[in-house]
């Protein structure tokens, strides 16, 4: 378990390495150089609350209370180190505005949050474990668009299995075999699947009929694929040639922790803990490791010849006030694993890794168009508001030579009714009521209450269909973080300025997944309830009109790209091993490193990049201090993460 | 190998305080240990479910851990009997002792109740899970059973006495594929383990002993050994820092009380019950509401021992049924507990309507018959993870 302690412990010691950030990524990497004994430095911006089980029970109370269900309403607001939330942007009769940390100056909204916490946004991700395809490393070469990667799925294999192993990953290898995601024949996730859900099942019915795709202007076959997933089901027996996989249990309560028992919360939070997060790897880090919360890293300083001495940071006690102290540390390597968007604005903010000019650029996400549906009333409920978020998803949308044409996307088959799309059960509930009367305020005479409420509710509710479509963006220079000194947080830190829009090419993806929405509506004989055209005069968040139709999208939280890896310093800002072109002992970590995101949740393919520069932090450390020495370690030079 | 006493439920019949000699007498000392690590379930469960929702979180969540590891002791047992060629027997209604009942295995007259969550319950507990030797002392020797610990200390003696004398291939002389396997049951302390031979068997037996009373001499279990899992601290002393309000540090000694932080308890927010409690009861109450309730809760334990009993019977998968077969009891906990007693005289001292835990031969018959369609459809002999679709559940 990892030390915690306070900043002026840390204050002016020298570590091997610093990073920034107990995320997914930052916590992966400490967890793997602390296992070679290295002295690492872990310094999180966020609160340690949900460390414990009382901050755990306690972010349960708070996901009760609050009104909106939003990723982040499960975790203590915190005015000293501010996260962007769904609720900053309000849509206007012009556009939209944002009030919350984030400056918004594009033509359209990004919708994403993202938390700074303990664990981060692997507090509150959903869990979704997809490798990238083959093609996604080369779109560029093979489709004309976005960028193409240094590296591509062949090396990233072996990274992939680890980051599977670390994770926890339950999922059907056959199936993503299928899909044409090469693995070892002999290959089986760690855990089976999890349980399909009944609304997988119905949606099944339709495998092997077809939908034409009318802005690609192609054919595509229907099949439900199951999703791998970072939660725990039935472990494997098979996995590893036999040798079986334990899950790992609870974080702050021994003996706790089950498999997913459906009890579809988890975004923001799993009350079973079934659901992956960075805690767990935090709890296995070694004595040589430690994390230090309430420490903001406010610059990474520069050295000589274009070396990083460290980083200066700020603590504060009071989550509730912007009163800070500044400290240094010093290392002989800093790693940035603090966001994509977080790791551009630091790296901003302390004039470094820049030469090639597309720091902070690049910014991508997953667009996503909501499109619901109530299934036909003759066949009875399909069992919304049970499992997690989605099982299971139809993925041929995703692949070949479409992608010349409109963007790619992936439909998830939605388990949570029309939770993201209309704020179901609870709008549900409202409208029945009557609630807030009508436009005069007078009582709505179609209001209903009693067993006739319950008896609408169970109607409605139980057959809401809803698909998520996210749509692949690719790298463009356009969208993009800086910062601007007039814009700053209250511990006086220049805030994210963000400027965003789609390209057409996204939105004929956005486009061909509504329709194809709409065709797989009618197939299952669905009622459609799609609608994202303006109401008295305001538009839904992340509207656009085109080509003569409404449309809205949401942001995936999948932020990415702004600080792109690449093979040449002139135009990326890392190498392959996310290492700064500018500094030999900087790294940048995370989704940010990544030059093109397919149509993948992208952090399994972020945790495997991290594993891999885990590796090669592991050589450069050895490359300076030979002959290596080991301080505290529990295991060999074995390598870092790479249990394969 | 068969004889009249394999698969019988041993209810009162405790066996004499002396080592088992034979293979049938091993059986029988086994069905009886499945049937004291049963014994602890309902009034675990009692304190659990009388805590009112949202309060006393550290200790609702210490009982409920401790029900789970009991539920693993089942389990383990019941591989322990099934390796040694037994028949566990779990549906039968003297599984289920009428509480308050005398403490099996020993020799002390305390009655064990059906407790709301309260001091006493505790300390009835604390007198339930009490180890060998505690404060350094050694129980004074009595004739009779003194601890659990103690009974199984004879088993595991007896164990390997009859390895000895009989060879090892003839003790575990069970059909391994009525063995329950990690698969369907872990990771909430300890895991199922497959017991084969003479190292499984006495590996299950201390992960048994070792969760109850602590590592001989320590107030933690030994599942950090075992199972590499995070320390911590055994059922005696989990339930004793209830008590204390106040946790253990980690270098506190079993002499001694705990020192460690504060546990915020608030003995006020449980549902007072009538330990007395009886269907019967409920049933000659005017509103029958509770009744009906009580009634569907028993139905309820009924169908999971009946999931217990053909999951130790050949089975083995069928005992992940325990898993939504508990969310039902739960959830039908729920809705009794917060009731006020029925009878009006009982509801004015402050009582709320509690589960009985009473169950007859003709409810274990109805949860035989319903739960075996049902674990039919599963299909549970694929290697594939069980998957409820479309198998109705209640
Ligand atoms: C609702 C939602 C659902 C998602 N679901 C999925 C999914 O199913 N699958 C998937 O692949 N991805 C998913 N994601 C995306 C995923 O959460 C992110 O890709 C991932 O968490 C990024 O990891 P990271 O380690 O780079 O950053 P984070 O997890 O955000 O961690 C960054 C850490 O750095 C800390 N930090 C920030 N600034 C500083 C500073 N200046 N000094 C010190 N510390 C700092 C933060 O507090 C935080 O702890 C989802 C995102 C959201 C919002
Ligand atoms: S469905 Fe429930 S148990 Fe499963 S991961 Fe989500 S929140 Fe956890």
């Amino acid at each position: 378990m990892a030390s915690a302690v306070n900043a002026t412990i840390a204050h002016r010691r020298h570590y091997d390495v610093i990073i920034v950030g107990a995320g997914i990524a930052g916590s992966l990497i400490a967890k793997g150089l602390g296992q070679q004994g290295w002295q690492v430095l872990v310094l999180e911006a966020g609160t340690g609350s949900l460390q414990t089980w009382e901050g755990h029970l306690h972010a349960i109370d708070t996901f009760r209370s609050a009104v909106a269900k939003t990723p982040n309403a499960a975790f203590p607001h915190n005015v000293a180190v501010p996260s962007p939330d769904v609720l900053d942007l309000t849509p206007t009769r012009s556009g939209f505005t944002t009030n919350g940390y984030f400056i918004q100056r594009g033509e359209l909204p990004y919708s994403s949050d993202y938390l700074r916490a303990v664990g981060g946004s692997g507090m509150h991700w959903t869990g979704l474990c997809l490798r990238m395809h083959p093609d996604d490393f080369a779109v560029r070469t093979r489709y004309g668009y976005g960028r193409d990667w240094p590296i591509g799925y062949r090396d990233l294999e072996p990274y992939y299995v680890a980051a599977e192993r670390e994770i926890g990953v339950s999922g059907d290898a056959q199936e993503q075999w299928e899909l044409g995601i090469p693995s070892d024949p002999d290959y089986f996730y760690p855990m089976h699947k999890i349980p399909p859900s009944y609304i997988d099942e119905v949606c099944r019915g339709i495998d092997g009929r077809t939908v034409t795709d009318p802005v690609a202007n192609e054919k595509f076959t229907l099949k439900v694929i199951s999703t791998p997933q970072g939660r725990n089901s039935t472990p494997d027996p098979r996995y590893r040639h036999g040798a079986g996989y334990r899950p790992q249990g609870a974080v702050g309560l021994p003996k706790y922790g089950q498999r997913c028992v459906g009890n579809a919360s988890c975004v923001p939070f799993c009350p079973a803990q079934a659901k992956w997060t960075p805690l767990r790897a935090q709890a296995q880090f070694s004595r040589s490791v430690t994390l230090a919360t309430h420490c903001l890293v406010t610059r990474v300083i520069g050295g000589v010849n274009g070396r990083i001495k460290g980083v200066e940071y700020r603590t504060y006690e009071d989550p509730a006030s912007a009163a800070s102290q500044p400290y240094q540390a010093e290392a002989d390597i800093v790693v940035a694993t603090a966001h994509a968007i977080e790791n551009a604005r630091l790296l901003l903010a302390s004039g470094l890794a820049n030469v090639s000019g597309e720091l902070g650029c690049n910014l991508m996400d997953h667009p996503t168009i909501l499109t619901w549906a109530l299934s036909p009333p003759g066949n009875g409920p399909i069992g919304p508001f049970r499992g997690p978020g989605t099982t299971s998803g139809w993925e041929a949308f995703r692949f070949g030579d479409a992608r010349r044409t409109r963007a790619p996307f992936r439909i998830e088959i939605g388990n949570w009714g029309w939770g993201w799309a209309t704020g179901a059960p609870m709008s549900n509930v409202g409208t029945a009521l009557g609630v807030g009367g009508d436009q005069k305020g007078n009582i709505v005479p179609t209001a209903v209450f009693g067993a006739r409420l319950r008896q609408t509710l169970g109607d409605q509710i139980g057959r809401q269909l809803q698909l998520q479509l996210a749509v692949e963006q690719p790298a463009d220079h356009n969208n993009r973080v800086t910062i601007d000194n007039q814009y700053r947080d209250v511990m006086g830190n220049p805030r994210p300025i963000l400027t965003y829009n789609l390209t057409d090419y996204v939105k004929d993806g956005l486009v061909a997944a509504r329709c194809v929405a709409s065709a797989i509506y009618d197939l299952l004989k669905a009622q459609e309830h799609t609608d994202h055209s303006p109401r008295d005069g305001v538009a839904p968040l992340g509207y656009f009109r085109y080509r003569d139709h409404d449309y809205a999208y949401k942001g995936a939280g999948h932020g990415a790209g702004t600080h792109v890896m690449g093979t040449n310093p002139k135009d990326s800002v890392v190498d392959s091993f996310q290492r700064c072109w500018d500094h030999p002992n900087l790294y940048a970590a995370g989704c940010g490193s990544l030059p093109s995101i397919g149509t993948s949740n992208p952090s399994l393919t972020m945790a495997a990049l991290a594993l891999r520069s885990a590796e090669q932090i592991h050589r450069d450390l050895v490359e300076l201090h030979r002959p290596v020495q080991l301080r505290g370690g529990r295991e060999t030079l074995s390598k870092v993460g790479n249990g394969e | 190998m068969e004889n009249e006493t394999d698969g019988v439920v041993l209810g009162d019949g405790e066996p004499p305080f002396q080592l088992p000699k034979t293979m049938p007498e091993l059986r029988r000392y086994l069905q009886g240990a499945l049937e004291i690590e049963h014994f602890t379930i309902p009034p675990y469960l009692t304190a659990m479910y009388t805590i009112r929702a949202g309060t006393n979180e550290v200790a609702y969540y210490t009982i409920r851990g401790i029900v789970v590891e009991e539920m693993l002791h089942m389990t383990l047992v019941a591989n322990l009997l099934n390796a040694v060629g037994g028949r566990p027997r779990v549906a039968h209604p003297d599984f289920v002792r009428g509480y308050p009942t005398k403490l099996p295995y020993s020799a002390l007259d305390e009655k064990i109740p059906l407790q709301h969550f309260s001091p006493d319950a505790m300390r009835t507990f604390l007198l339930i899970e009490r180890p060998e030797r505690v404060d350094g002392i050694p129980i004074q020797r009595i004739p009779g059973w003194t601890s659990i610990g103690q009974f199984y200390d004879f088993i595991r003696t007896g164990l390997l006495e009859l390895v000895d004398r009989l060879g090892e291939n003839t003790v575990f002389c069970g059909n391994s594929e009525r063995q329950v396997g990690p698969e369907d049951f872990y990771n909430s302390g300890g895991e199922v383990l497959r017991v084969t031979d003479l190292r499984s068997a006495l590996l299950a037996l201390r992960v048994v002993i070792d969760q109850g009373e602590g590592l001989n001499g320590s107030i933690f279990d030994g599942d950090d050994q075992l199972f590499g899992e995070q320390r911590q601290v055994a059922h005696y002393f989990r339930f004793k820092e209830i008590l204390a309000e106040c946790a253990y540090d980690p270098h506190d000694t079993p002499h001694a009380p705990p020192t460690g932080p504060e546990i915020d308890v608030r003995w006020e927010d449980a549902y007072r019950i009538d330990p007395d409690a009886s269907v019967a009861d409920y049933a000659r109450c005017s509103d029958t509401a509770v009744y009906k309730h009580a009634v569907a809760f028993n139905e309820a334990y009924a169908e999971l021992l009946a999931y217990l009993d053909t999951a130790f019977n050949g089975t083995p998968r069928a005992v992940i049924f325990g898993v939504p077969a508990m969310l039902r009891l739960r959830d039908l906990a729920e809705r009794l507990y917060r009731n006020p007693h029925p009878d009006p005289d009982k509801a004015s001292q402050g009582y709320f309507a509690s589960a009985t835990f009473e169950i007859d031969q003709q409810q274990i018959n109805h949860a035989l018959d319903i739960v075996s369609p049902r674990i039919q459809v599963a299909r549970l002999n694929t290697e594939e993870p069980v998957n409820f679709t479309g198998v109705a559940l209640w």
